[in-house]
């Protein structure tokens, strides 16, 4: 498992909105340990039985957290995920979607000025299955094994999950980088962490049109991964020149086409799956041979 | 969101970049009450690139030549984009075309000036291009770093600076995604001149800047109906050429569910991400828009609730279903609240398939019944 675990203390800026109370009430009972809760002005309340502070800043101090998942409205996101940096966060988990770019390379700097690690934004967060949970992902879908996900998508990643899910095969850590152009981890920094955990044993990456992050995916894997890497690439039916949905996922100019993206990881001898059905044949296969091994 | 050029320069001017003396016409006639002096530059205004290519930059030398090139370039339709007016500048004498913009590079995760001593170019395909980051915070130094990584000297590297550290600030200031002076022209008279500019608005930013309010409608002359409702509900719709409307939520699971009906022989009639955390009303906006479009024979539904809840999603079936008993539905739904949802829909008779592949499977099947019935009529 990378980046959380069952000891992981989390913060939930944001918590006494509408999103963020649902989903720290949806935390809370999968076990994850949710620590406190910060809305301005609200310190000294509570809300699903956690005490909710005024500032980060104090959540931290009196609970020892080092994690912040961020559920305020856009425009007010670059300032939250400041805050959490100022005070120290080690991880920052940013679910907002509709964040300005400006706004997402701003918080970016921060966070390798400060060495931190930032997930998002626009993303479904982060599950250790069975140990910590912190974001909006649906906890009963996952379960744990060996299996190591990296995703710039949130419900395709659901989708996939589900299907190594019932084909038996559990997973290490899934994390959902989210679809925006301008975010923090991408894959090669998810991949390095994979790539190192004992827990993880097949690494699933599933990518969309749309920018060079998988093309350059492709080459770290070569270069660096010797664990078994089944991708796939969601958009191939995708035409020219339209934004599908994320904002990053637009094929422009003649870039960012789904095929560029699938010759990459054949060079790179990385097997890539045509449905989500066929990412677990795949992993099926990748597990058999690593047992072997 | 695309600006015009025109909106671009009055926007540079605002902001101490220089431009042409220019006016904006929508009828031929208004040439007459024009005098910038013949020749003159006719540049139709669209939110498409190419116009250069396609024509859309004319010359007239007199009055009569400008009105009836005036009146063919008002009808031009450049790659699917209408004409929504002309701008009328006086034409130049260029001494040298330079290159200059700022946009958001997605690899490093931070702002980029793109520089060339060559202008008036495909900057995609130009050799002499010069990629710099942008340091923030932000210092005017780095527009003269810049200059001088492009090679230029004396007054030229200095006007160059600053051209460049004022189109940054206009970039950060307003939001912007991308924000190009393509040429940059020294006139014989050593005038430095934005000659043409584009601006693209983030359109995630709309809502905080006053200034563009009321703009989003005044940039839809391209959408479809369709697509202009969906851009008012906060719904990303992409239309398509087949006859299987697609209704999912998140940009990855949509692309994902309309490559599974390609591979499975079916055509999608359009993508409809109906985005995360999406409700009741928002679901049974979508599902209008994808039931409105007049190619669509099925509908085929695929929700993954995590932000977003199935029990909304369930209600806002259950209120479509009664307005259109006849629309043939097939729905996969799984996620948060999933037991609830099946419980509300158990009643309406709608059958739930809760594998992606047989609804897709399904899907393509009831399509192809619908070509056949139609082909037979």
């Amino acid at each position: 498992m990378i980046l959380v675990n069952k000891d992981t203390k989390v913060i939930v800026q944001g918590a006494t909105g509408k999103m963020g109370s649902a989903h720290t009430k949806r935390m809370i009972a999968y076990g994850t340990k949710v620590v406190g809760g910060v809305t301005p002005g609200k310190g000294g309340t509570k809300i699903e039985g956690i005490p909710v502070f005024d500032t980060v800043k104090e959540a931290f101090q009196a609970t020892g957290a080092n994690t912040s998942v961020i559920f305020v409205p856009p425009y007010l996101a670059l300032d939250a995920g400041s805050e959490a940096l100022d005070a120290g966060a080690e991880l920052v988990v940013l679910i907002t979607e509709g964040i300005p770019p400006q706004d997402a390379a701003k918080l970016v700097a921060q966070v390798k000025a400060k060495g931190a690690k930032l997930i998002g934004p626009n993303c479904p967060g982060i599950i250790t299955p069975g140990e910590c949970l912190i974001g909006i992902l649906p906890g009963s879908i996952f379960k744990s094994g060996p299996v190591g996900m990296v995703s710039r998508s949130g419900t395709l990643t659901y989708e996939i999950a589900l299907a190594l899910t019932e084909s038996g095969l559990g997973q290490s850590t899934c994390v959902g980088v989210g679809g925006d152009p301008i975010k923090g981890m991408g894959y090669e920094e998810a991949l390095s962490l994979f790539k190192d955990d004992a827990k993880t044993e097949v690494i699933v990456l599933i990518g969309e049109i749309g920018g060079s992050a998988e093309e350059e995916a492709a080459a770290y894997i070569k270069a660096n991964v010797k664990k078994p890497v089944v991708a796939y690439i969601a958009g191939q039916t995708a035409p020219p020149g339209k934004r599908m949905g994320h904002a990053g996922a637009i094929i422009s100019g003649g870039k960012g086409t789904a095929q560029s993206k699938i010759e990459a990881f054949e060079k790179a001898g990385i097997k890539v799956a045509k449905t989500p059905s066929e990412v677990a044949k795949f992993v099926a296969e990748a597990s058999k041979q690593v047992a072997r091994a | 969101m695309n600006l015009y050029e025109w909106e671009a320069k009055k926007i540079f001017q605002e902001h101490g970049i220089p431009v042409p003396p220019s006016h904006r016409i929508t009828k031929p006639e208004e040439l007459r009450k024009i005098h910038l002096g013949y020749p003159l530059t006719l540049k139709v205004q669209v939110q498409s690139g190419g116009r250069g290519k396609a024509g859309g930059i004319q010359f007239a030398k007199d009055l009569k030549e400008g009105e009836t090139k005036s009146a063919e370039l008002l009808k031009m339709v450049i790659n699917g984009s209408k004409t929504e007016s002309l701008l009328i500048e006086p034409r130049l004498t260029i001494a040298r075309e330079l290159y200059l913009s700022v946009t958001l590079d997605r690899s490093r995760g931070c702002a980029i000036f793109i520089a060339s001593a060559e202008g008036g170019i495909e900057i995609e395909s130009s050799k002499n291009v010069v990629t710099m980051p942008i340091p923030y915070p932000y210092h005017d130094f780095v527009g003269r770093d810049l200059a001088k990584q492009v090679g230029l000297t004396g007054n030229l590297l200095n006007k160059f600076a600053d051209l460049a550290n004022k189109l940054y600030k206009l970039f950060e200031s307003k939001d912007l995604e991308l924000a190009e002076i393509n040429p940059l022209i020294v006139t014989d008279g050593d005038e430095v001149l934005a000659l043409d500019g584009k601006i693209t608005i983030c359109d995630d930013a709309l809502g905080r800047h006053k200034c563009f309010a009321g703009w989003q409608e005044t940039h839809m002359l391209d959408l479809s109906d369709r697509e202009k409702r969906s851009k008012r509900a906060g719904l990303n719709l992409v239309e398509l050429d087949g006859n299987i409307g697609i209704l999912c939520n998140g940009a990855g699971l949509t692309m994902a569910t309309m490559d599974l009906v390609k591979a499975f022989g079916g055509q999608p009639g359009n993508f409809l991400d109906a985005g995360g955390g999406s409700d009741t009303e928002k679901t049974l906006e979508a599902l209008e828009i994808v039931h409105d479009n007049p190619k669509c024979d099925v509908i085929l539904v695929n929700i993954l609730g995590g932000i977003t809840a199935c029990d909304e999603v369930a209600q806002a079936l259950t209120a479509f279903m009664k307005r259109h008993p006849e629309r043939k539905l097939i729905v996969r739904l799984r996620g948060n609240n999933q037991d609830v949802a099946e419980k509300m829909l158990a009643e309406s008779g709608l059958k739930l398939y809760p594998e992606l592949e047989e609804a897709v499977k399904q899907a393509v099947e009831q399509s192809k019944g619908k070509q056949l019935a139609g082909a037979a009529r």
